[in-house]
């Protein structure tokens, strides 16, 4: 297919049509990673840093830390990704236990903008910089881990990677994926960094073993 | 700044400057540096990561028009629709065909400098399309009505006062001066206009070929809002950003946010290939790419044009650059300032509209010690002068010719030994009267463009008699 | 180390901004060069290396000078020894850029930008020599020359050389690595951000204490210089030359 601006790039490149490709640069080699308690360790100290809330819990002190969670944050309403994990540990369950209306995922846009509290799992986490990375689709909806104000991550220590290029090699064919580093942030007034300005204003991370 | 200019007058801009600019730039990239500087300690492949992202996106523009044709066909097959754009007025009326296709009314818009190369804003107004900034320093900046000061943070000029003031004003709250509640007033007035537009705008920071995958980066989430939320999403990415994968992707990742303010990523990253799978997902149903040439593509016959297009946009040597930090942005006369503007800028729009932009600047060649891509900006500038006062193949001069006469005559001068120890002897001797304790306080114009600002040291030349004196038969 | 039977040569490189406004420098510069046991040569028909016709745009003026610059000093095989890092780095980066590949200047071109020096790194690196032998004791702050320090690369000689004076203490300078605003033709197109840069630069140096500022290149030496005295300072602007002649 031709168009007048690729007709000029291929002008200017001094050819009549596109050149055989030659070998691109090689890029310099990933980051390794330490032990699965140190890489957790950077990860809850990477997000910490970044004004996140972050935890390495087991799964028996989930309950604890939702009534926790629901009675600072003030949570009235929440959304959650569907997915078997969030199932079996029975968090909507939870949360319903607490006196919190459940808006579907899938619902429209107000009625989770309505949300004060969205609950996702990850599929990857990079402890270097403290970043969630999250796929999308039907049962994981992209506004839960935007609209609502609190933004709780439920991390399984199989999603830690050590490095960009590794998250990058599986994630690559997915059609949308987000990286969360924090909450919502912004320094342009005065350079004073203020929090939750558009996404969550609190992220909060529970890294928990099975 | 929203119009293509036709003619910079960095010299008349940076006379006006207001006083409060580059004290308020001074300090915003005071900390930038500061930061960054932290990251770069602590990262060991720090230049290796430097070198390969020069050598990637220097491959990358050679074989542009490889990349550009898969990334047309990636994202064509994720279900996005392409479009190509030779020009700022053809950007434009493209937008603007998709948003009356789409009835749109109100748009979002992510903070994007292709979008305000081609002055989008402007023309979706005159087309009663409503398109409101959301990036906070935007949003204000945009409220203001003014230009961005710096290309990373286009509010850092104004106080929270006059930000106070300015919400009051144009929001009609009570607004305090204090920015964690002026945040929240932004937040509050920006969420119903995200929930109820029915387009979002962005840029892009890179494009991935492999995979026809945009990328966006955001701080504050509104890149997320704006793509997420309304039904169409449109954005405008300059050809200039093509990547070709994930893995060259992951390299300038590394090097983006810690070389514009520090950070070692910043708070979001979006990868979009195409529309959303299903509706339940959440996202735009249908995703635009309108890709940008307006000039770029006759940089790629230069090598030094192709070197300017390596830049990622991150805004380091602005932040580097003690001649932009004592004049801020609006001294460079269009969306993009600092050393990068000053060696873009004369290439797009031609030297002719841009000619004092090469001479903004004192070679010093700290912007290049720091650019994540290594773009050698201090010689680009000096080809751009000569393209300038001599002209080249690529265009200019753009002097008239009594200034080559000048230049032509002085190098005569400088050139013909005899006259040059001729002029060495006189000098002094002429200008004795005239210089105290070892200084001329006034010279004659043009000269006393320097004696305005300081004394010039006397004329003392001696040296040829002197040695003349201590070896009098050594000759070469 | 320098023994009589290897004694070395260097060509004088005086430049067009020394030779009008530092002759004292360059006076100093040979009596400490030949006190080191280097046999020095003057090529007499040298005028200006062209940089200031370069920098603005004139490459064609530029490369006439260059030709004359190059047939100057090309007589002799020795090594050339300059007071300045950016007439230095004139003939080291750019001369070659001035001549077409496979003539004979850009040959000629090739060699010269291999053995031309500016001083302090003639001194470190080609006479391997730290202590000259000079006694200034005062205190002094260093303004490192942008086409010095980033351009040639050297960033620590100036500053070994210092530490061997004997009684100098050197006080560190904020933003010693910035820019001090002079840029050549800058200084004249854009006279208000030179001031501007100017002016940081001597706030910088007053800041510091120091009784002097020493420089390795002349150009920043006459915008700091005028600027202290415009500034009615009584700290001195030096090239490092004049402190490592300095016998107290």
């Amino acid at each position: 297919m031709s168009h007048p601006v690729l007709d000029e790039v291929r002008r200017y490149l001094g050819r009549g049509q596109s050149a055989p490709l030659a070998a691109r640069p090689a890029v310099p080699p990933a980051r390794q990673a330490n032990s699965t308690s140190e890489e957790i360790e950077l990860l809850l100290r990477e997000i910490q840093a970044l004004s996140g809330s972050a935890a390495h819990m087991a799964a028996g002190d989930l309950d604890a830390a939702l009534v926790r969670l629901v009675q600072e944050q003030e949570i009235k309403k929440a959304c959650l990704w569907s997915t078997p994990r969030l199932a079996d540990l029975g968090v909507e369950r939870r949360l319903q236990d607490l006196g919190v209306q459940i808006i579907p995922g899938q619902a429209d846009k107000r009625s989770l903008a309505q949300c004060d509290l969205g609950v996702t799992e990850v599929d990857f986490a990079l402890p270097e910089t403290g970043t969630l990375g999250l796929l999308a689709s039907a049962k994981k909806p992209r506004a839960v881990s935007l609209l609502p104000r609190v933004h709780l991550a439920i991390v399984h220590p199989a999603a830690l990677r050590a490095d960009l290029q590794q998250v990058f090699i599986e994630a690559k064919d997915q059609h949308y994926l987000v990286f969360i580093s924090g909450p919502s942030r912004t320094a342009d007034i005065e350079l004073t960094v203020t929090l939750g300005v558009h996404g969550p204003k609190a992220l909060v991370v529970w890294v928990m073993d099975d | 700044m929203s119009e293509t200019p036709t003619h910079i007058e960095f010299g008349e801009y940076s006379r006006r400057v207001p006083p409060n600019i580059p004290a308020a730039v001074q300090q915003a990239t005071a900390r930038f540096l500061e930061h960054r500087q932290a990251r770069v300690d602590e990262m060991p492949q720090w230049e290796d990561l430097r070198q390969a992202a020069s050598d990637l996106r220097l491959h990358t523009l050679l074989h542009l028009d490889t990349y550009l044709e898969k990334l047309e066909s990636r994202v064509s097959a994720a279900g996005g629709v392409v479009h190509w754009a030779r020009d700022a007025a053809e950007a434009c009326e493209i937008v603007l065909e998709i948003a009356r296709a789409h009835k749109v009314r109100r748009a979002v818009k992510v903070k994007s400098m292709a979008t305000e190369e081609i002055g989008l804003n402007q023309a979706l107004a005159a087309a009663g399309i409503q398109a409101l900034e959301t990036d906070l320093g935007e949003f204000i900046i945009q409220l203001a009505g003014t230009g961005p000061s710096h290309i990373v943070a286009p509010a850092v000029h104004l106080t929270k006062e006059e930000i106070a003031a300015l919400f009051s004003e144009k929001l009609g709250v009570q607004a305090p001066a204090d920015p964690v509640q002026l945040t929240e007033i932004a937040h509050a007035a920006l969420r119903e206009k995200f929930l109820e537009a029915d387009m979002g705008i962005s840029g892009g920071n890179f494009l991935v070929a492999e995979t026809g995958t945009l990328v966006i980066v955001t701080n504050e989430g509104n890149g997320r809002m704006c793509t997420t939320l309304p039904d169409l999403h449109v954005a405008v990415v300059g050809i200039d950003k093509v990547i070709p994968d994930w893995e060259s992707l992951a390299v300038l990742l590394k090097l983006l946010a810690r070389s514009a303010t520090g950070v070692k990523i910043s708070t979001y990253t979006s990868f979009i290939s195409g529309p959303r799978a299903v509706e339940g997902e959440g996202g735009p149903r249908e995703f635009h790419l309108v890709l940008l040439d307006n000039g770029r593509s006759r940089l790629l016959q230069d090598p030094l044009g192709r070197e300017t297009l390596k830049c990622i946009r991150c805004g380091c040597c602005l932040n580097v650059c003690p001649v932009y930090k004592n004049v801020g942005g609006f001294a460079y006369g269009w969306f993009i300032s600092g050393p990068v503007g000053a060696i873009f800028s004369p290439q797009i729009l031609g030297v002719e509209a841009a000619r004092q932009l090469p001479f903004a600047s004192t070679l010093c060649g700290a912007c290049a010690d720091v650019c994540p891509v290594k773009i050698p900006i201090p010689e680009i500038l000096l080809h751009l002068r000569q393209r300038v006062v001599e002209g080249d193949e690529f265009g200019g001069p753009a002097v008239a010719r009594v200034v080559q006469v000048g230049a032509k005559t002085a190098a005569l001068a400088f050139g013909t030994p005899w006259l040059y120890r001729l002029g060495a002897r006189l000098l002094p001797w002429l200008s004795a009267p005239a210089q105290r304790q070892g200084w001329l306080a006034a010279l004659p114009p043009p000269a006393n463009r320097w004696t305005k600002v300081r004394p010039f040291p006397a004329f003392a030349a001696r040296f040829r008699q002197w040695w003349k004196g201590r070896h009098p038969r050594k000759q070469p | 180390m320098i023994s009589a039977s290897m004694a070395i040569q260097a060509q004088l490189f005086i430049t067009c901004l020394s030779e009008h406004f530092y002759p004292g420098v360059l006076e100093k510069m040979t009596a400490l060069l030949e006190r080191l046991g280097v046999e020095l040569i003057f090529p007499e028909e040298q005028t200006c290396c062209g940089q200031p016709f370069y920098n603005s745009g004139f490459q064609n003026q530029a490369r006439d000078l260059a030709e004359k610059w190059l047939n100057a000093f090309g007589r002799s095989p020795a090594p050339v020894v300059s007071p300045s890092g950016s007439c230095v780095e004139m003939v080291r980066h750019q001369y070659p850029r001035l001549f077409k590949e496979g003539t004979q200047q850009h040959a000629l071109a090739q060699d010269l930008s291999q053995r031309t020096f500016e001083l302090t790194e003639f001194l470190v690196h080609q006479l391997k020599i730290i202590d000259v032998g000079a006694t200034f004791p005062h205190t002094v702050t260093y303004h490192a020359s942008c086409h010095y320090l980033r351009g040639l690369g050297l960033r620590s000689e100036a500053q070994q050389l210092l530490r061997a004076v004997r009684g100098l203490e050197l006080a560190p300078m904020q933003d010693e690595e910035v820019c001090c605003g002079f840029g050549g033709v800058f200084s004249v197109i854009f006279p208000e951000v030179s001031q501007a840069m100017m002016e940081s630069k001597v706030q910088n140096i007053l800041n510091s204490g120091a009784e002097a500022v020493v420089a390795c290149d002349a150009g920043c030496l006459m915008n700091i210089g005028g600027g202290l005295r415009k500034a009615g300072s009584a700290v001195r602007a030096m090239h490092i030359i004049e402190i490592l002649a300095s016998q107290g």
